[in-house]
């Protein structure tokens, strides 16, 4: 019966692939946007090189991977499966793909055609991957938190995608709204209900599956999905009133909730019976730590709202937070996902006759290590970059594309292993 | 190691995947008639739960305080 193991109802490994090679060419673009686009790329949030490169990074990079990564994970995590997950992953992976460039370009050049093009495509795109994933897992009873937090991450999703639309078309038509309170908005929807629910929800399971560490405790587990969800919603209602208390009390309450699961998190990590530190914990650890810092920055924010007038405040806050938090976080997980996948499917290809090799053997530790590193030192020099500009965001820019083009070499090497070992699986026996 | 639910019990909790799946199909294959199984996991093991439908196997899950879920198995 080990046989079984539940390849039956994993998608084909091209499905999940596809989105996780593709995802650190956005980073290699956002890195080189900005190595190009001069010194004052970072003075302000609105930029059309900071604008552009924050959507490479989120939609490009952190969707892409998510989006992939959930197809993959739904049917082990919450036993739903995917209608049909090959054709369904190739248009998702092409629409987000074309998408982001889309509405990079548009932000770079200030198109208001682009915008309205980015929604479009955008919008059909994530709806479709909407109706997929929603459609598999809302029959599905919530009988574990990480159910339920799949649910209201892709609600989260929804309320991202509307109001990214909503901003697209504004900025295409050129219509009068309150525009940095919306971006403010789409952005606590996109990183908090979305991207953050849906890495809780994921955490459940990974972190003590691959780190062996002691649980999350059920009742904060169940809780805190739908406390975000709920901050959302009231931070919608305090939009909707025009009220900025609201906003920042809000905003506020995320960032306690937020620290409070990076802190546990982190906790339970060193508890950890697993003793080797490997690269995925090592990208955790600073993952978690730099959510934390960015997290501090949103509630100080929320004390002392004075704080953001400087002009680098949010690039600092994003860097941290996207950069530091969110994309070491994915990378950490990538590593382990990836060469499993590839074990996984050269197993059941070689159906018992021929193994396949370690998973520990498909990816090896120090190409590995050595891109992380790279990461880090990107990160120091983003985050120092916003302070002085002038020598350090080309080579801050550099780096970080450097970084993500290491992140795609090492993604390739394991598929070059699969593609050799299933080569070598279909010739006949004795040739 | 006994539980209150059952005295067979595999805990695999601190163990890495395949080996809770491995462990609970061997244990199946000697489960005396009338018999209960209790395997203990961090997580809900939903590849495993259609393996067990696809094999006239019943279960019952708890999800515990601690965020243990306790997965009782037997043959109906």
């Amino acid at each position: 019966m080990q046989a079984l193991l539940s390849f039956d109802r994993a998608p084909p490994i091209a499905a999940p692939l596809r989105f996780f090679l593709t995802a650190p060419l956005f980073g290699v673009l956002a890195g080189l946007l900005l190595l190009a686009a001069g010194p004052d790329a970072l003075a302000s949030r609105w930029t059309p090189a900071a604008l552009a490169a924050t959507h490479l990074i989120t939609v490009g990079f952190m969707l892409q991977v998510m989006a992939g990564a959930l197809m993959q994970i739904l049917p082990v995590a919450t036993g739903a499966s995917l209608a049909r997950p090959l054709p369904t992953a190739r248009l998702v992976h092409g629409g987000l793909t074309v998408g982001a460039m889309t509405l990079a370009g548009a932000f770079l050049f200030g198109s208001p055609g682009g915008f309205v093009a980015a929604a479009v495509v955008l919008g059909a795109t994530v709806a479709l991957f909407l109706f997929a994933t929603g459609g598999a897992v809302l029959g599905i009873p919530s009988t574990s938190p990480t159910i339920r937090g799949l649910k209201l991450a892709l609600a989260g999703l929804a309320g991202a995608l509307a109001l990214g639309v909503a901003l697209a078309l504004t900025l295409g038509n050129g219509w009068s709204i309150n525009l940095p309170a919306l971006a403010d908005l789409h952005a606590g929807w996109g990183l908090g209900a979305w991207a953050g629910i849906l890495l809780v929800a994921i955490s459940y399971v990974v972190v003590p599956m691959f780190q062996l560490t002691p649980p999350y405790p059920a009742r904060q587990s169940w809780w805190l999905p739908p406390v975000i969800v709920g901050c959302l919603l009231l931070w919608s209602l305090a939009f909707a009133l025009g009220s900025a208390e609201g906003t920042r009390l809000v905003q506020g309450c995320l960032a306690v909730a937020g620290m409070g699961f990076a802190v546990f998190t982190l906790r339970l990590q060193r508890q950890r019976r697993r003793a080797r530190a490997d690269a995925t914990f090592r990208y955790w650890q600073v993952g978690l730590g730099c959510a934390i810092a960015a997290l501090a920055m949103l509630l100080l924010a929320a004390i002392r709202p004075e704080l953001t007038e400087w002009g680098g405040w949010t690039p600092l806050f994003g860097i941290v937070f996207g950069a530091g938090g969110f994309m070491s976080l994915i990378v950490g997980m990538l590593y382990k996902i990836v060469p499993f996948l590839t074990w996984l499917h050269l197993q059941n290809a070689g159906q018992g006759r021929v193994f396949a090799p370690n998973v520990n053997k498909i990816l090896p530790d120090k190409p590995m290590m050595w891109q992380m590193r790279a990461h880090f030192t990107a990160l120091v020099l983003l985050a120092a970059a916003v302070i002085w500009p002038g020598p350090l965001l080309a080579l801050a820019g550099l780096a970080f594309a450097v970084a993500n083009g290491w992140l795609a070499a090492n993604l390739l090497s394991t598929v070059r292993l699969y593609r050799r070992h299933m080569a070598a699986l279909a010739k006949p026996a004795g040739a | 190691m006994t539980h209150p639910k059952s005295s067979r019990v595999i805990d695999a909790r601190y163990l890495e995947p395949p080996e809770p799946f491995v462990l609970t199909m061997e244990a199946l294959d000697t489960l005396p008639a009338g018999e209960k199984l209790l395997l203990l996991l961090f997580r809900e093991p939903h590849p495993l739960y259609k393996v067990l439908k696809q094999n006239g196997y019943a279960y019952e899950t708890e999800l515990v305080a601690d965020g243990t879920f306790e997965i009782l198995i037997w043959r109906p």
